[in-house]
């Protein structure tokens, strides 16, 4: 069971207008239909929020949700003043800690997976045991932890605690992953003299690289999207992460929706970005059966 | 399996059954010795998650019994704290009713919504198309969630908001409010937030349980004349009993713990009119410095969510096909 059966599936040839009469002519349509109706509310509020944010206030008060012209793209500069820096913080955390998680994960998995250790499979309950632990019962000692190691208001107070949390999920997915790897390849590189750490390096790592983007893709997406961790531990506004700089952001523009909308969009582009870089990545990495009970 | 065991090919062991009696001259402490470099790759994992994970769960275990605020000294109250909740904590009571309407219509909203745009794009007969579907079901759940939290916040605002906007443009100016900030209508608002309920990776997961069904069985079915709606009910839904079970799994731990969108939303207000647990529990440790009431009431939280969890898991049974 491993995250990459699920093959790209064969994209047909055939032009886009093509397909459309093709889906027209087999009663397609209402499908289409459904789903546009779905997609359209969907995107409904993003379709509405670009719309605000090139407004000013006066343009909103008379005609708040259709185009106005002039645009007013100095919002975006506004925004981008008091966003760039929540931005910024939110990257380096997440892609500290990210890093961080997938090596330290990554390396345990592998030991988990292809070596019988005694103990192996206690230890290997000992990390899976976690994954039933919600945050709520671990979020006040945990504050008054960091609160005594001395951690509050620095960076690595959000890394930390993200690196140790996300190789939970990370390690037992990778373990079945590498698994499921055909153990002849490692045989046939340790007969040619290759040591165990330049089996898991040039062997191993390369092998796993679609795996290792899925769960670091999901971490990112965990960490960044953190809210309730961040807004205890963090105090001074240069360390603030995206969240809860918008939510500060959202209380000192109140009412001036322009700008504000016009962060909310510069906040939802890094993702934006990494999705087109990494799409086929959270497609392949969701769709391909291995997620299921 | 390790160069020991290929030099002695005698022994058959393999990865399972390194205990077997052939083994017996390598005793627990010399095999043991031999993975010693394995137990080093393991150390940094197991020091994070002892410190980060480990120490604070067992912590949030035993202080729940305490009365702890912060600054004096711990005084022990064995089940005092879940007395007080139970019995005297009215909000705290008002906030399990309150948890049960939003856990409810998630888990609802989660095994329709989502599927019935699953079994749109599944049928379509182009790939491409198919493919274009997925990405864009999928994109929404690229935005950050505060930015959708905060989105549905103006959604919802009394003077300026879309929804009220919404309203007058169809004539129904009786029935507009101010959503978030009205007693009657906060919880409500905060529930059903969220319009169509189409999260982006459920529609993705009930695919990929509508993938794996064989093409066999959906040619026989057609070749019966089982189509449509009856092909649905009959051999759809039954052969992806797992990925709805997970789906109800996720929505209910995401409906007990997800008390973040309250606190973005309305904090809980107006008064208390939409506390939920997590978020009481949050006010008493954070606001008022009561943690181990707060710890009780996490370690409240922690039960049910395993206890339903091992419910959900026991009687939503998966058939194996």
């Amino acid at each position: 069971m491993t995250v990459l059966e699920g093959q790209p599936q064969p994209i047909q040839r055939m032009s886009l207008t093509e397909g459309w009469r093709r889906a027209w002519r087999t009663g397609d349509w209402w499908r289409h239909l459904g789903l546009f109706g779905f997609l359209f509310f969907m995107f409904l509020p993003f379709i509405i929020t670009i719309i605000i944010s090139f407004k000013d206030i006066h343009q909103f008060d008379h005609y708040p949700f259709t185009v106005t012209f002039p645009l007013h793209p100095e919002n975006y500069l506004e925004a981008w003043r008091i966003v760039s820096r929540y931005i910024l913080n939110s990257i380096i955390t997440s892609g500290t800690s990210v890093v961080g998680m997938v090596i330290l994960a990554a390396i345990a998995a592998w030991a988990f997976a292809r070596y019988p250790f005694p103990g192996r499979e206690l230890f290997f309950f000992g990390v899976l045991a976690l994954l039933m632990v919600p945050g709520e019962l671990t979020l006040i000692p945990a504050f008054l932890l960091v609160k005594d190691l001395g951690l509050l208001n620095t960076r690595w107070v959000l890394i930390a605690p993200y690196i140790a949390g996300g190789q939970v999920f990370a390690i037992f997915i990778l373990r079945q992953f590498f698994e499921a790897l055909p153990g002849e390849m490692f045989e046939a590189a340790r007969i040619d003299g290759a040591s165990e750490l330049q089996v898991f390096r040039h062997i191993g790592i390369p092998l796993s690289q679609s795996i290792l983007g899925v769960v670091a893709i999901m971490h990112v997406l965990s960490t960044w999207n953190d809210v309730i961790w961040p807004l205890v531990t963090l105090r001074s506004n240069e360390l603030m992460t995206l969240t809860i700089g918008l939510y500060a952001f959202r209380t000192q523009f109140y009412t001036i929706w322009g700008p504000l909308m016009a962060g909310y969009v510069i906040a939802s582009i890094p993702l934006i970005i990494l999705f087109a870089f990494t799409s086929r990545l959270f497609v392949e990495g969701l769709s391909s059966g291995a997620i299921k009970m | 399996m390790t160069t020991e065991e290929i030099r002695a090919p005698a022994s058959h062991a393999t990865m399972a059954d390194v205990r077997v009696p052939q083994e017996r001259q390598s005793t627990l402490g010399q095999r043991i010795y031999r993975y010693r470099f394995v137990y080093l790759m393991l150390v940094p994992t197991f020091a994070l998650l002892l410190t980060f994970n480990y120490y604070p769960a067992f912590m949030g275990l035993y202080r729940a019994f305490f009365k702890w605020d912060i600054g004096l000294q711990p005084e022990f109250l064995g089940l005092g704290n879940f007395e007080k909740l139970f019995i005297k904590d009215d909000i705290f009571l008002k906030s399990l009713r309150h948890v049960s309407l939003l856990t409810s219509w998630r888990v609802i909203s989660a095994v329709t919504f989502p599927f019935i745009v699953a079994e749109l794009i599944f049928n379509l007969r182009s790939n491409v198309h198919k493919y274009t579907y997925r990405v864009l079901t999928i994109l929404p759940a690229v935005v950050p969630g505060i930015v959708i939290l905060l989105l549905w916040h103006f959604i919802y605002d009394g003077t300026h908001g879309l929804l009220n906007a919404f309203l007058e443009g169809v004539g129904l100016e009786d029935w507009q409010q101010p959503w978030l900030g009205s007693p009657k209508t906060a919880l409500y608002a905060v529930t059903f937030m969220g319009f169509p309920w189409v999260g982006g990776v459920t529609v993705l997961i009930y695919l990929a349980g509508l993938q794996g069904i064989s093409d066999e069985i959906i040619d026989s079915s057609l070749v019966d004349g089982c189509s449509g709606l009856r092909r649905i009910f009959a051999i759809d839904i039954p052969l992806i009993l797992g990925q709805f079970k997970l789906i109800i799994v996720l929505a209910v731990i995401g409906g007990l713990q997800g008390w973040v969108a309250v606190f973005v939303m309305t904090a809980g207000g107006p008064g208390t009119a939409s506390v939920v647990p997590g978020l009481w529990m949050y006010n008493n440790a954070f606001l008022w410095n009561k943690m181990g009431y707060a710890s009780a009431i996490a370690l409240f939280l922690f039960v049910l969510i395993m206890g339903m969890t091992i419910l959900n898991v026991k009687f939503l049974k998966t058939g194996d096909y």
